[in-house]
């Protein structure tokens, strides 16, 4: 007879893809606990995607009580009180943290709190107890890269972490390294609360992964709105002085030096897996030199009855692609044939226009060998997009030449994340331009423009000249 | 060349469970596209209609 498990399954972490998969295994009838060492709901609920998304908000309502003089309503002066957007913010926080704790309750999920490290692959010491489990996943996230010469402290310079506590008063130039998904969203949230704000990027181009035409437009709108954009630009260091934060750039391209004043730093230069304390040597379980813990289809690692999803499994670093990652490590350890197998993982940067996307880029197509034709239907010939007066951005599909079958859809304008569900369900059942073309779509609304986009694909737009 | 593979994920999900590789199923649709009944088929347990 086998020895006796404490747990089923052992989740460490809590996060997205933690509480997720914490969750779904409880479901199937497995005995589950989850051990977390922070706050319940992880970097995504506590210092990520949702706070973040509350302080885009704010500023974009700041950003549009201005646009409403263009049809004659006005607000008088703006007044910004800090302190109570960061509880508002918080409180949100809290709610949604609370939430999961409720939610692992109501599923008999056991919460452990404390740092767990393995001490054999079967036994996983969290605080000064130990548990048994029959399976383990590991979901213990990522945390933001450092970049020597900047160091963060949280107050002048700052990590993602740092910049989701508004400073009172706004600081007046902004500087955010690194011209990804993360730099931004801050740069358009500090842009929006009245900063000055420049971002830089190694790169020569901003928001890598993402479709080139798409980024062209979305850099377009970033700029009209006054942040400044500088590719192929490092920060060298920075040094705190009387008048501010003296950051030396550099030119990639010439090497050429100069120093740049700011009030404000934010280093936002990608994201590493965290594995510290966690001891998975103890496991026998492979941690790559990068810290990252490589699983199969099934979320398994290297030692059959361990897993690991979400960040710390792989890139991208996106809670919905750990969200799922979860759901299937909970439904392998069940029993259940579940496999990660999505066609494509929606991205979104949520600014405004947003820019989301999700499948293949126009360039990924070809480089893979498709024969591709494309769609583009923009928000200015948007009926619903001018009652909102946002019509900057477009829909651009990417489709197979022979099969019409949906490769990519690039989406730059308002609710572009909202609107890219439909493009993602249209990948996965494998839908053809044609398919989405002749699907009725409410009018007027935002998502006509994929439709549009898909009759532009066939040169059959109707609200545009088709060329 | 292609990658994509024109099954629904429940279609995928299917093959899963009757232990078929999807790769190796013959898609009868539209655009290649594979139905639940290509996947039974090729599991050799074809559902009565």
């Amino acid at each position: 007879m086998t020895k006796q498990m404490d747990f089923d399954l052992l989740v460490i972490g809590a996060g997205p893809g933690g509480y997720h998969a914490a969750i779904r295994a409880a479901q199937l009838g497995l005995k589950v606990a989850c051990a977390e060492r922070e706050a319940l709901g992880g970097v995504c609920l506590n210092v990520g995607c949702i706070p973040t998304k509350a302080l885009l908000h704010a500023g974009e309502m700041m950003a549009a009580a201005h646009e409403a003089a263009d049809f004659g309503l006005s607000f008088g002066e703006q007044k910004l009180n800090v302190q109570k957007l960061n509880g508002w913010k918080d409180g949100i926080v809290k709610k949604l943290t609370g939430g999961v704790g409720a939610l692992f309750k109501a599923n008999k999920v056991t919460h452990l709190v404390g740092q767990a490290s393995f001490v054999d692959p079967h036994t996983v010491k969290v605080g000064d107890k130990t548990y048994t489990a029959s399976n383990i996943i590991i979901a213990t996230g990522s945390e933001p890269a450092r970049l020597p010469g900047l160091e963060v402290d949280q107050q002048n310079i700052v990590d993602s972490t740092g910049a989701l506590v508004v400073p009172d008063p706004i600081p007046a130039r902004m500087l955010c390294v690194g011209g990804g998904v993360i730099g931004f969203e801050f740069a358009h949230v500090y842009n929006n609360l009245g900063a000055k704000v420049k971002v830089i990027e190694f790169l020569p181009s901003i928001i890598p992964g993402a479709d080139a035409d798409a980024v062209k437009e979305f850099s377009k709108a970033m700029k009209k709105q006054g942040i400044e954009i500088e590719t192929q630009t490092k920060a060298n260091k920075a040094e705190k002085k009387a008048d501010g934060i003296h950051v030396e750039l550099e030119s990639v391209k010439t090497g050429e030096k100069r120093t740049e004043v700011f009030d404000r730093v934010l280093v936002a230069v990608g994201r590493r897996p965290r594995t510290d304390g966690l001891n998975a040597q103890a496991a026998g379980v492979t941690v790559t030199d990068r810290g990252f813990i490589p699983a199969d289809r099934e979320q398994r690692t290297n030692v059959p009855h361990i897993y690991a999803i979400g960040d710390v499994a792989g890139n991208p670093m996106l809670a919905h692609k750990a969200m799922k990652e979860g759901l299937v490590a909970a439904e392998v350890v069940a029993g259940k044939p579940a496999a990660q197998d999505a066609v494509a993982i929606p991205g979104v940067v949520y600014t405004s226009p947003e820019l989301a996307w999700v499948g293949l880029t126009e360039q990924e197509a070809k480089d893979k060998g498709y024969q591709v034709k494309t769609g583009n239907f923009p928000f200015s010939a948007s009926g619903r997009a001018m009652t909102l007066q946002q019509t900057d951005g477009f829909v651009k599909m990417v489709v197979e030449k022979d099969t019409d079958l949906v490769l990519g859809v690039h989406i730059v304008g308002p609710h572009a994340s909202d609107m890219l569900g439909e493009a993602s369900l249209a990948l996965e059942m494998a839908a053809t331009a044609a398919d989405i073309a002749l699907t009725i779509h409410a009018h007027p609304t935002l998502g006509e423009s994929v439709l549009e986009a898909a009759e532009a694909v066939h040169k059959q737009a109707i609200h545009i000249m088709n060329r | 060349g292609r990658q994509v593979i024109p099954a629904a994920p429940s279609v995928r999900r299917l093959a899963r469970e009757l232990h078929v590789d999807i790769h190796d199923v013959h898609g009868s649709g539209i655009a290649g596209r594979i139905s639940e009944e290509d996947v039974r088929r090729a599991a050799g347990t074809p559902s009565v209609a």
